[in-house]
């Protein structure tokens, strides 16, 4: 049984290595079931339960700003319990999704603040030029968000999924509430630094001008980049273009080439 | 004189060689392993950089500040990602060889790209590529074939990992490309001016679209009654976003320690829950 709870937290640690092995979905229950079966001896329940799973979180995926239910924890937890106990493939998912809703509450509440803290001590050793703790914090940071995982996945694997659900219950409502409003309002300070940066009495105006285009007209950031390279296209053409004595031949085409880059992808 | 703009093969007749870019390839691999909510992808991009960066700028003072400069917000799709580093690449390149190349226009390409390549990578991976790849491997798992997830793995991964090495060439070429034809004739410069203005863009619409704040607070009773949010929502929409991004901003200028501002919204939010002020 220890063999197996360590071997658990193998494939609890693959999973979380997803971002760190280039984001190639190692962490979809369809990939984590079998190696789950692998280790408990029953592949086969392996396969067909993740791809369960799979089905039912299809749209847990992460775009953008979006944070999905916890697919490692979910998952590895779901069907190792479902197959220990001979259960159908849709035990894994009664299993399994309440406790990708817990992993994801704790890890905002708590996992998110300690990658933070590591994140800036990334800038401090860039203060110092010291490649060596810039690389180190990159790691930490990357694993630490996902410690809950990491110790509770073993932890429900071994004593069983009910106990771990109530441990984790600790957690004030109010704080797992104030995390979420919190990774809404994170990303402000991420733009003001960049705007700090970029922001000049010439470019402020389009600042605005890219926000109240989502704001009024709910035009994606892609939808105002389109606008946004056209209306440099067209003020480049009416206003900029004041070299006819060099026929614009060998100023023109770089401007096209970057629209060509913008068209090609 | 203007050469091809779309070329796997650049020509390495600077400080970069081939092998620095095999190398970016690979440190761009961990890219989102530090994703973080506060400026996402800083960390990943500067990672995957920071050999190049530590070449291409000796002295030691150079080096810090091209990796401050680097480690400012960026979102990227991570399987495109090597793109805008390889472009990158190209321009630190320049700006690293000459003395009056415009630095600034070093973040305003990158952030000018952040908006196009993102919604054109992330609709391509996560909903046409990932979608077939779950397609095809569900429906052999399901019947308990282990081909099943083993399909799914490179239907995904296969073109996934083409574009992304490949990528890499094609962003140094594109990037050098522009520079060589652009470099004397004055054009840098209206690029860096267009590339800002459509950067602002990109930052202004992010900002309204990513960042998310809902106060929850209800006014009126009964059947009138509405959430604070609305009646903000109904002087003009984003008003709150912006009012709480004029803040951060005014704190930045104030001089706070990021640090500090973090802890400050990460209280704030608590408490806000707490009392029931904001939701999410």
């Amino acid at each position: 049984m220890i063999l197996k709870t360590f071997l658990i937290f193998l494939v609890g640690l693959l999973g979380y290595s997803e971002w760190l092995l280039g984001t190639s979905y190692l962490q979809r229950p369809i990939i984590l079931g079998p190696l789950v079966g692998l280790v408990l001896g029953d592949l086969q329940s392996g396969i067909i339960m993740g791809a369960t799973l799979e089905l039912a979180m299809i749209g847990a995926v992460s775009i953008g700003a979006y944070d999905p239910p916890d697919l490692v924890s979910g998952s590895i937890i779901g069907i190792s319990l479902a197959i220990e106990t001979h259960a159908a493939p849709g035990a894994a998912l009664t299993l399994g999704i309440p406790i990708a809703a817990i992993m994801q509450a704790l890890g905002l509440a708590t996992g998110q603040p300690l990658m933070l803290a590591f994140i800036h001590r990334c800038d401090s050793a860039a203060e110092k030029g010291n490649t060596k703790a810039l690389t180190r914090n990159m790691l930490i940071a990357g694993y630490i968000q996902d410690w809950p995982g990491l110790v509770f996945i073993p932890l429900a694997f071994y004593f069983g999924s009910s106990t771990v659900a109530k441990l984790l219950n600790i957690i004030p409502q109010f704080v797992q509430d104030g995390m979420n409003v919190a990774a809404g309002l994170l990303p402000l300070l991420g733009f003001a630094m960049l705007a700090q940066m970029m922001m000049n009495k010439k470019v402020i105006a389009f600042f605005f001008f890219g926000f109240f285009l989502v704001a009024y007209g709910k035009i994606s950031t892609t939808g105002v980049a389109i606008f946004a390279v056209i209306m440099a296209a067209i003020m480049y053409v009416f206003f900029d273009r004041d070299d006819k004595s060099q026929k614009g031949k060998d100023v023109k085409p770089s401007v096209e080439q970057e629209s060509d880059g913008f068209d090609e992808f | 004189m203007v050469s091809m703009s779309f070329n796997i093969k650049p020509k390495y007749d600077k400080k970069i060689n081939k092998s620095d870019l095999v190398k970016l390839f690979w440190r761009s691999i961990p890219y989102e392993h530090s994703w973080n909510y506060e400026r996402m992808g800083n960390v990943g991009f500067t990672w995957a950089i920071m050999p190049i960066l530590k070449k291409l700028y000796p002295q030691k003072d150079k080096f810090i500040h091209a990796l401050k400069r680097n480690l400012e917000l960026y979102n990227m799709t991570p399987y495109i990602v090597t793109l805008p580093l390889g472009i990158s690449v190209a321009m630190e390149e320049a700006n690293a060889s000459n003395e009056d190349f415009d630095e600034t226009s070093i973040s305003a390409v990158k952030l000018a790209l952040m908006g196009p390549l993102s919604g054109i990578g992330d609709s391509f991976f996560w909903g046409t590529l990932r979608v077939l790849a779950t397609g095809i491997g569900t429906t052999l798992a399901l019947k308990g074939s282990i081909l099943g997830p083993i399909l799914f793995f490179l239907v995904f991964n296969v073109p996934h990992y083409i574009m992304r090495y490949y990528g890499t060439f094609l962003g140094y070429s594109l990037g050098s490309n522009v520079i060589n034809n652009v470099e004397n004739s004055g054009m840098m410069d209206k690029i860096t001016k267009y590339a800002s203005m459509i950067g602002m863009m990109v930052v202004g619409a992010m900002t309204q679209e990513m960042v998310s704040v809902n106060f929850i607070t209800k006014i009126g009773v009964g059947k009138s009654a509405s959430t604070v949010q609305s009646l903000l929502d109904g002087i003009f929409p984003g008003i709150a976003t912006l009012a709480l991004f004029g803040v951060t901003y005014w704190m930045l200028k104030k001089k706070l320690n990021p640090l500090l501002i973090m802890f400050i919204i990460l209280v704030v939010s608590i408490a806000a829950a707490y009392f029931k002020i904001l939701g999410a």
